[in-house]
C-alpha cells in the first residue's frame, strides 16, 4: 500500500521527523515499510515549460525543433512526439535529469539526459511523455498540462509530487492500517503527536432523504450496516488537480470527480464507498439480498459479465442487481457524464462473505481487500460525511437532509480484561500497570482499572483483531518495543528422549560424501507422465504451476537423470551422485484413500570409474562398480544378510538386481535402460540404485556385544575351476561357502578367464578362500581335504573341473 | 690340494666377490653361492667330516674363522647395497601428481540444516518429523487459520487431488504442506508438555519459479512449550542461535508481525552482512535481512491440541534453509540449489 507523507500530515503533525525515522518507527511497531521514495528528488531537473515555437527539423521529417520557455531562459529542444504544438504547457527534462523510463528500451530502464546532437542540431533537454516520467502508461505523445500551469515551476511541485511515498506491507490482521488515518494513528502513538480531530462540514439543504430513497437489508448477517446519502444536481467532470494527484499517488486511476472522491475517502479513512446514479436505481430503492435463481449473470462496471453464485450478496434495486456487495458496482447504475443525482453507499459487509464472493469470481478489488480483512462498522457515517463534503466541493449539488442508516445492532467497543502479571509473564518484562495503560491508550484503547493487578480494556471497533487478553498483551509488547525486552537465557533442562530425529541419515550422508559422492537435492514435483511411468498410483496436484509439475515423484530416477543431463550440457561427464528424498504414492484404504511417503536413497555412477591419472585407463563405471558401492553401503551399516536377485530388463533398467532383506524387496539397482536415458538425451551408460531407507535401516543390527578376536591363524589358499561359461559365479561361491560351513571366513574371485588354454565354451574361475577354526590351527591336511571335497561337490553340481595347481 | 689351501682359496674368492656387491641381486647371489645351506662354505664343512681326525682341529678352526669373517663382511655389504637401493628410490619423480579420486560433498542445504540442528540440539532441542502431504486441519485449521480467512492468502498452496481415484472432488482436504508448522500440531497432539523440538523438512509454495523463489524449499520449525515460557526467553534463544550461525558480531532486530498461530508474533532481522548495514540490493537498502518468523504459541493452538493455556505457554519459530544459505554465501539464484551442477556443489 502506498502512503503519502503529505496526506498523513493533514492528519497528524510530523514536523521535524525525517522520512527515515518514520519508516523505521512504523516498521518497529509492526507496520513494515518496504521502501520509500522522495518524489522531489526523483523529479529533480524537471520543470514546467511553455512551448513558444515549433518548426520542422531541417534534417528529419518526423522531428520538430521547439523553442521552450522555462522561465528566464529559452531552451532549444528536439521533439519527436506527434502532438507537440506552440502554446502548450509541457514537462521538460533538463540536461542532467534522470528520466525514469526510456521509451525506446524494452525494459524501460532509466537514463540520464545529456546535451546531444540529433541529426546535426543540439537539443538542450527533452519534452516527456507520461510513460517517460513514470506517471502513467501513455507513450503516444508528450504530456500536456493545463494552460494555467506556471512556466518554470519545478515539476514535482506543480504536480503535487513534492512528497514522500512509503510502500507499506501489511499483515492480514492490521485492517485498521489500510488507510492514511490508520497509519497516522500509529505514528501519533509512536511519536506522541496528536491526531487531527477535524470533522467534515456539510450543508444539508435538500429534501428529506426519506422522500428520495429507501434501503432494505434482507441479509443483516452479511450486511450489518448500510448507510447512504443523496446529493442532487451535481456536475460530473474531471477531478481538480489535488484530488487527481492524491488518488494517483496512492496508485489508483483518476476517473471523475465523484468516483475519485469515493476512492479518496477509502484511502484516507479505510471505508470503501460506492456512488450510484440515483435515477438508474429502479424505484429509488436499494435492497440488499442474495440473487434469485434467474439472476445468474451480472455485468460489472469493468465491462465484464460475471457468473453469480446463489450465496453471493448483491445490492439490488426494486427490479434487479446493481452491484456485487463489497466487490464491484454494476455497469447498469454507474456514474456517467449525464449523472446529476447520486446515492452514496457507505456499508459494512461480512468479511467471509466478501472473501468467498471475491474468490469465486476471481475478482479482488480495493474494496473487497478491505472488507475481507474487516472494516470498522462505526466508520460508515464519518466516511459518508467526508465524501459528501468533497463531492459538493468538486461537483456542486444539494445535499439531502439526513442519512439512511440501517444497522443490525449497535457496535460497541469490545471489553477485554488484561492482567498485568499475565502480560509480564508472557512477555518476560516487568512493566508497571500505569505504563501498560499509557501504551494502550496511545492507540485509543480505553482502560479502566478493575483491581490492583488488572484492567478492563475497551478495544475500539476499528480494531476487530483485538479479541482476547493475549491480543492486548501483543499491543503492549509492540508499543513498548520488542527491542527493549531483555533477552533471557535461563531456559530449563528438559529430560526427553521422545524426539531423537534421524541422525543416522546425516551419518549416512557423511559416509557417502566421504566415498566420493556429491549430494543432489531435486524437485519432488514431476510431470504426470513421468510419475505414471514408474508407478500407477501416484499423487496428483489439483492446481499445478505447470504440466511439468502436476504430480508427486514416484522415483528418484528422473530427477537424477535430469541432473546428469544438465551436467553433461556443461561437459561434466564423470559423476558420482547420491540423493536422499521421499517418493509419494496413494494407498487405497477403507476411507477411500491415504498417502504414503517413503524415504529413498539413490546412488548414481556415470562416466570414468577413475578420474584421469598418469597410470589409470579410462574404464567406465559398470554395474560391478555399482554393486560394490551397494555392498559397501550395506556393510557400512553393519548388515550381513541380504540377497541380490537378478531381474532382467525392466522399463527403467537394462540389467538390474533387486535387493532383498528378510524376504522383502528393499531396492533395485542396475544399468539404466536406453529408453529411460533417451528421455533425457543421455548417450553414456548410467548406473543407478534406488533403495528404501526405512526398510534398510530397520534391518540394521547394532553391535551390542564384543566378539573375541580369533585365537588361531586363518588359512588362505587359491583354487580354480573350469566350468561351462553360463555357470553363475555366485552359485559356485555359494556352494563353496556352504561346503566350508562354520570354517568359512571369506571368499573372493580373483580371475575369470576364457580363451587360449581353456576349451571352447568354458571359463576358468579362480577363487581365493580363507578358512579358519575357533578351536585349532588348520593344517595342510584340512586344506587338502577341503579342496578334495570341493572338487567332487562342484563336479557334481556344476560339472566343474578343478584346475590343478602348477608345482 | 689340502683342506687348508681350499679354505684360503675360498676366502680369497669370496672376499673378491664381496667387493663387487652393488645391488640386492648381487647380495642374494653371494649368499646363495657361499653362505646358503648348499653354498661353498657349507660344502667345506661337509668335506671336513671326511678328513683324518688329527687334521680336524686346525681345519675346523680356520673354517670357523673364515665363516665368521665372511658373515660379518657379508652383512656390511648387504647393508650398503640396501642404502644404494634407497638412493635409487629417491630418484623417482615425485612431482608426478597423485592418482585422482572422486571427492564428494554434502549438499549446501544439508550442511546448513545440519548446522542448525547442531546448534539447537546443543541446547536441548529434540528433532521431529512429519508428512509433506498434509491435511487441511494440520496445515491450517489447528494453526488458527480459519476457513475463509485472508491469512490463508499468506501462503500460495498446492492442493492434492482427493480422493485420488475420483479425479479429486474432495480437493482441498489435502495440501502439500506450506510450512513445517503442522508438525508442531502433531508433536503436541501426541506428547504431553513440556516439549522442545525442532522440525526440519520440505515445504511447497505455488509460486512461479524464478531466481528468488522455487516451488519448494526447506524449513526448520522450532517449538518449546513449558510452564512460564516468555517472549524474553524466545529472544534469548534466537539471539544465541543467530550468533552461533552467523558469528558473534551479528546484530538482531525483532519487529512485530503476524502469524495466525503465534501471538505476539515477530519477525527477526539480522544486520546485512553483505553491506554491513549500509544498504544494498540484497537487503533492499534497509540494512537488515529477514531470517525468520517467531512468536508465542497462540492460545487457540493450545485449545486445538488439548493443552491447557493456563498451565503452559510456549514459543515457536520457523526459518527457511534456502534463504539462510543464500544469505550466508551470497548466492543470487535459488535455482542453483536444485540444478545440482557439480561445479556448484563442489564449492561447499
Amino acid at each position: 500500500m502506498k502512503i503519502s507523507r503529505k496526506w498523513i500530515e493533514q492528519l497528524v503533525d510530523l514536523n521535524g521527523i525525517s522520512d527515515e525515522d518514520i519508516a523505521t518507527r512504523l516498521t518497529m511497531v509492526g507496520v513494515e515499510v518496504e521502501s520509500y521514495e522522495n518524489l522531489s528528488e526523483k523529479y529533480n531537473g524537471f520543470v514546467v515549460g511553455s512551448v513558444m515555437e515549433v518548426v520542422k527539423h531541417p534534417n528529419a521529417d518526423k522531428l520538430r525543433l521547439c523553442q521552450v520557455d522555462i522561465a528566464g531562459e529559452i531552451k532549444s529542444i528536439i521533439c519527436g512526439a506527434p502532438n507537440v504544438a506552440a502554446g502548450q504547457k509541457v514537462p521538460v527534462g533538463l540536461v542532467g535529469a534522470l528520466v525514469p523510463h526510456d521509451q525506446h528500451d524494452p525494459d524501460g530502464k532509466p537514463f540520464q539526459l545529456t546535451r546531444a546532437k540529433i541529426r546535426g542540431i543540439e537539443s538542450e533537454g527533452m519534452i516527456c511523455s507520461e510513460y517517460e516520467l513514470a506517471l502513467g502508461d501513455d507513450k503516444s505523445g508528450i504530456m500536456v498540462f493545463d494552460d494555467d500551469a506556471p512556466t518554470g515551476k519545478p515539476l514535482a511541485e506543480y504536480l503535487g509530487l513534492d512528497d514522500t511515498i512509503f510502500e507499506v506491507s501489511l499483515t492480514p490482521n492490521r485492517a485498521d492500517c489500510l488507510s492514511h488515518l490508520g497509519i497516522a494513528r500509529e505514528l501519533s502513538a509512536a511519536f506522541s503527536r496528536k491526531l487531527s480531530s477535524r470533522k467534515p462540514i456539510l450543508h444539508e439543504t435538500g429534501e428529506q432523504i426519506g422522500k428520495l430513497a429507501k434501503v432494505e437489508v434482507s441479509e443483516p448477517e452479511l450486511c450489518p450496516r448500510y448507510s447512504a446519502r443523496v446529493v442532487k444536481g451535481i456536475k460530473i467532470g474531471r477531478s481538480p488537480k489535488w484530488l487527481k494527484v492524491a488518488v494517483e499517488k496512492a496508485g489508483m486511476r483518476s476517473i471523475n470527480n465523484v468516483v475519485d472522491a469515493t476512492n479518496f475517502v477509502m484511502l484516507e479513512l479505510g471505508q470503501p464507498l460506492h456512488a450510484f446514479d440515483l435515477n438508474l436505481i429502479a424505484g429509488h430503492k436499494i435492497v440488499v439480498r442474495k440473487p434469485l435463481e434467474s439472476e445468474a449473470k451480472f455485468a460489472t462496471l469493468d465491462g465484464k459479465e460475471r457468473e453469480l453464485g446463489r450465496e453471493m450478496l448483491m445490492i439490488c434495486d426494486k427490479e434487479s442487481a446493481i452491484a456485487i456487495a463489497g466487490v464491484m458496482g454494476g455497469a447498469n447504475s454507474e456514474i456517467n457524464p449525464a449523472t446529476a443525482d447520486i446515492l452514496i453507499e457507505s456499508a459494512n459487509f461480512s468479511p467471509s462473505s466478501v472473501r468467498r464472493t471475491s474468490k469465486r469470481l476471481g475478482l479482488s478489488t480495493e474494496a473487497s481487500y478491505r472488507f475481507e480483512r474487516g472494516v470498522d462498522p462505526n466508520l460508515t457515517l464519518t466516511a459518508l460525511d467526508r465524501v459528501t463534503e468533497i463531492i459538493v466541493q468538486t461537483g456542486g449539488g444539494t445535499v439531502a437532509q439526513g442519512v439512511i442508516d440501517v444497522a443490525a445492532a449497535k457496535f460497541a467497543p469490545r471489553k477485554i480484561e488484561l492482567h498485568v502479571d499475565q502480560a509480564n509473564r508472557l512477555l518476560g518484562t516487568r512493566l508497571a500497570s500505569g505504563e501498560m495503560r499509557r501504551l494502550l491508550e496511545s492507540i485509543e484503547i480505553h482502560c479502566e482499572k478493575k483491581s490492583e493487578t488488572g484492567f478492563v480494556c475497551f478495544a475500539p471497533t476499528f480494531r476487530g483483531d483485538l479479541e482476547r487478553e493475549v491480543d492486548l498483551i501483543e499491543e503492549v509488547g509492540r508499543l513498548f518495543g520488542y527491542e527493549k525486552i531483555e533477552e533471557q537465557h535461563q531456559t530449563r533442562l528438559v529430560f526427553d528422549t521422545r524426539f531423537t530425529g534421524t541422525g543416522v541419515l546425516d551419518d549416512l550422508k557423511a559416509y557417502l560424501a566421504g566415498s566420493g559422492f556429491n549430494e543432489m537435492v531435486t524437485n519432488s514435483l514431476q510431470q504426470t507422465e513421468v510419475a505414471g511411468y514408474h508407478k500407477e498410483n501416484f499423487v496428483r496436484i489439483a492446481n499445478p504451476i505447470s504440466e511439468d509439475m502436476a504430480a508427486m515423484r514416484t522415483s528418484l530416477l528422473p530427477g537424477a537423470l535430469q541432473v546428469v543431463k544438465l551436467n553433461l550440457s556443461y561437459g561434466l561427464k564423470d559423476l558420482k551422485l547420491f540423493e536422499m528424498g521421499r517418493i509419494y504414492s496413494t494407498n487405497s484404504g477403507s476411507d477411500g484413500a491415504s498417502f504414503a511417503e517413503n524415504e529413498m536413497l539413490s546412488i548414481l555412477l556415470t562416466g570414468a570409474a577413475d578420474p584421469i591419472s598418469f597410470d589409470r585407463s579410462g574404464a567406465e563405471f559398470d554395474i560391478f562398480d555399482l554393486k560394490s558401492e551397494v555392498e559397501r553401503l550395506l556393510r557400512h551399516l553393519n548388515l550381513d544378510n541380504w540377497d541380490f536377485i537378478p531381474y532382467d530388463s525392466t522399463k527403467e533398467y537394462k540389467h538390474a538386481l533387486k535387493l532383498f532383506m528378510n524376504g522383502s524387496e528393499v531396492g533395485i539397482f542396475g544399468q539404466v535402460s536406453d529408453e529411460a536415458l533417451g528421455q533425457f538425451s543421455i548417450r553414456q551408460s548410467v548406473q543407478f540404485a534406488e533403495l528404501s531407507l526405512a526398510e534398510i535401516l530397520a534391518a540394521r543390527k547394532k553391535t551390542d556385544k564384543f566378539r573375541p578376536l580369533p585365537k588361531f591363524p586363518f588359512a588362505s589358499f587359491d583354487l580354480a575351476f573350469i566350468v561351462d561359461s553360463n555357470t553363475p559365479v555366485g552359485s559356485l561361491m555359494n556352494s563353496l561357502k556352504s561346503l566350508a560351513g562354520n570354517l568359512f571366513r571369506d571368499i573372493s574371485v580373483f580371475d575369470i578367464y576364457s580363451g587360449s588354454g581353456i576349451p571352447e565354451g568354458k571359463t576358468s574361475v579362480a577363487f581365493s578362500v580363507i578358512l579358519g577354526s575357533d578351536e585349532r590351527t588348520l593344517n595342510d591336511g584340512d586344506i587338502a581335504g577341503f579342496i578334495e571335497n570341493a572338487e567332487s561337490k562342484l563336479a557334481k553340481e556344476f560339472s566343474a573341473a578343478l584346475r590343478k595347481q602348477k608345482n | 690340494m689340502g683342506m687348508l689351501e681350499e679354505i684360503e682359496k675360498l676366502k680369497e674368492e669370496a672376499t673378491a666377490s664381496l667387493a663387487r656387491i652393488k645391488t640386492p641381486d648381487d647380495v642374494e647371489n653371494f649368499r646363495l653361492k657361499f653362505l646358503s645351506r648348499k653354498g661353498s662354505l657349507a660344502q667345506l664343512f661337509e668335506e671336513m667330516k671326511q678328513i683324518p681326525k688329527e687334521e680336524k682341529p686346525a681345519v675346523g678352526k680356520l673354517l670357523n674363522e673364515v665363516r665368521t669373517q665372511l658373515e660379518s663382511d657379508f652383512e656390511s655389504a648387504r647393508q650398503s647395497a640396501e642404502s644404494e637401493k634407497k638412493l635409487e628410490l629417491s630418484r623417482i619423480d615425485l612431482s608426478v601428481p597423485g592418482r585422482k579420486r572422486y571427492i564428494g560433498r554434502k549438499h549446501p542445504l544439508t550442511q546448513t540444516a545440519e548446522e542448525i540442528k547442531r546448534i539447537f540440539t546443543g541446547i536441548g532441542f529434540g528433532i521431529a518429523d512429519g508428512p509433506e502431504i498434509e491435511d487441511d486441519y494440520h496445515n491450517f485449521e489447528a494453526l488458527n487459520f480459519p476457513p475463509d480467512h485472508p491469512a490463508r492468502d499468506m501462503q500460495d498452496t498446492f492442493f492434492v487431488k482427493y480422493p485420488p481415484a475420483k479425479e479429486g472432488n474432495g480437493t482441498g482436504k489435502y495440501v502439500l504442506r506450506t510450512h513445517t508448522s503442522g508438525v508442531q500440531i502433531r508433536v503436541m497432539e501426541n506428547n504431553k508438555p513440556p516439549v522442545r523440538v525442532i522440525m526440519p523438512g520440505r515445504v511447497y509454495r505455488n509460486e512461479a519459479i524464478s531466481s528468488r523463489s522455487y516451488c519448494l524449499f526447506h524449513q526448520v520449525e522450532g517449538l518449546y512449550v513449558d510452564k512460564n515460557v516468555s517472549l524474553a526467553e524466545l529472544k534469548g534463544t534466537i539471539t544465541y542461535f543467530a550468533r552461533e550461525l552467523f558469528g558473534s558480531g551479528v546484530r538482531l532486530r525483532f519487529r512485530p508481525s503476524f502469524f495466525p498461530f503465534t501471538e505476539p508474533s515477530a519477525e527477526v532481522d539480522v544486520n546485512c552482512f553483505i553491506c554491513s548495514g549500509k544498504g544494498c540490493r540484497i537487503c533492499k537498502h534497509t540494512g537488515w535481512l529477514e531470517i525468520m518468523g517467531c512468536g508465542m504459541v497462540d492460545p487457540n493452538v493450545f485449545k486445538f491440541v488439548g493443552y491447557d493455556e493456563k498451565e503452559v505457554s510456549g514459543y515457536a519459530f520457523g526459518m527457511g534453509i534456502e534463504r539462510i544459505t543464500l544469505l550466508k554465501y551470497g548466492i543470487d539464484d535459488i535455482r542453483l540449489f536444485f540444478d545440482n551442477d557439480v561445479r556448484f556443489l563442489n564449492q561447499f
